[in-house]
C-alpha cells in the first residue's frame, strides 16, 4: 500500500485517546456525545481526534440526521497489521534459519573434535 | 465495552512504537554473537525462507556501515543500508538505517544477547519511522493493544 496511507494510519494510531475511541467503536456505532462521555475532554477536543481518524479512513460518519453516528472502518487497520506482520515474519523465519544454522555449526564442531581425537 | 475499561486498557500514556521479538537458541552466547557479526555466517541465515541475502558491507563497529540486499522468491530486491550505532560483544548490537521495499522506512534495531544456562536469549527490538510531514520524523508504530484490536476485528 502507498506509504502516505500507512503514515496517516500510524500517525492516527499513535495517540492513546484515538486508540481508545477505536476500541469503543469496535463494539458498535456511537454518537460524538456518547463517545466523549468516558474521556475527560470537551466535545470539540473529541471532534478533533475524530477528524484525524476520519482522514485516516478509520472512522466514517453516518448521514442520519441529528446525531450522525461514528462507525469504525477496520480496513486501514488491517493494512497496518499486514505491514507489521511482514516484519514479524521476517524475524520468525530468520530465527528459524538461525536455529538450524547453529545446530549445523555445533554438529560440525563435534565431528571435527572427533577427527582431531582420532588423529592424535 | 464499559467506559472505564476503555481507559484502563490503555496502559501508559506513551504508546510503545516498537516491535519486540525474542527467541532462545541452544548455543553459547559467544557463538550466537559471532553468527550475527560475521558476514559469512549472516548470509547463511538472514531473511525469511526462500530469501537470499548478499552482504555488500559489514563493518561491525560503532559508525561502521551495514549494507545488504535480500532477494525474495519473487525476484525482488529488498536493500537495507545503515550503520552500527553500538557494538558491545557479546551482549548488544544496535543498528539503524533505511529499508527500501514498496515504501522507504527508517528502522532502528536493538539486539541483545543474554546467557541463560548455556543457552542464549536473543531479543530484537525495532522502532520504525516514516519520513513525512504528518509524522515529522517521529517514530510511529505498533503496540500490543493494537495487535489485539486488529486480531479481534479480523474475526468479525
Amino acid at each position: 500500500m502507498p506509504v502516505d496511507h500507512l503514515t496517516t494510519t500510524f500517525a492516527a494510531l499513535a495517540d492513546p485517546t484515538r486508540r481508545a475511541i477505536l476500541a469503543r467503536l469496535a463494539s458498535g456505532e456511537l454518537s460524538v456525545t456518547e463517545l466523549a462521555e468516558p474521556f475527560e475532554m470537551s466535545l470539540p477536543a473529541v471532534s478533533k481526534h475524530l477528524k484525524v481518524l476520519q482522514r485516516a479512513g478509520l472512522v466514517t460518519r453516518g448521514r442520519e440526521a441529528q446525531w450522525r453516528p461514528c462507525r469504525l472502518d477496520a480496513r486501514p487497520l488491517k493494512d497496518a497489521a499486514d505491514w507489521v506482520e511482514h516484519y514479524r515474519r521476517f524475524w520468525t523465519e530468520s530465527f528459524d534459519r538461525l536455529d538450524e544454522y547453529l545446530h549445523k555449526l555445533k554438529s560440525e564442531e563435534k565431528a571435527h573434535a572427533r577427527k582431531r581425537r582420532k588423529s592424535e | 465495552m464499559p467506559a472505564s475499561d476503555a481507559r484502563a486498557s490503555e496502559g501508559p500514556a506513551q504508546p510503545k512504537h516498537e516491535l519486540v521479538l525474542e527467541r532462545i537458541f541452544d548455543a553459547p552466547r559467544d557463538l550466537v554473537f559471532k553468527v550475527w557479526t560475521d558476514p559469512a555466517h549472516v548470509a547463511e541465515w538472514w531473511g525469511p525462507h526462500g530469501f537470499k541475502t548478499t552482504i555488500h558491507a559489514m563493518d561491525v563497529r560503532p559508525g561502521g556501515r551495514w549494507h545488504y540486499s535480500m532477494r525474495g522468491p519473487d525476484g525482488n530486491d529488498y536493500p537495507f543500508d545503515g550503520v552500527y550505532a553500538e557494538v558491545v560483544a557479546p551482549e548488544r548490537l544496535v543498528f539503524e538505517g533505511t529499508i527500501h521495499a514498496d515504501t522507504t522506512q527508517g528502522v532502528w534495531t536493538e539486539v541483545t544477547f543474554a546467557e541463560q544456562g548455556g543457552k542464549t536469549k536473543v531479543t530484537v527490538r525495532q522502532v520504525f519511522s516514516f519520513e513525512s510531514a504528518a509524522t515529522k520524523g517521529a517514530p510511529i508504530g505498533w503496540n500490543q493493544q493494537l495487535d489485539r484490536l486488529a486480531a479481534y476485528l479480523a474475526k468479525r
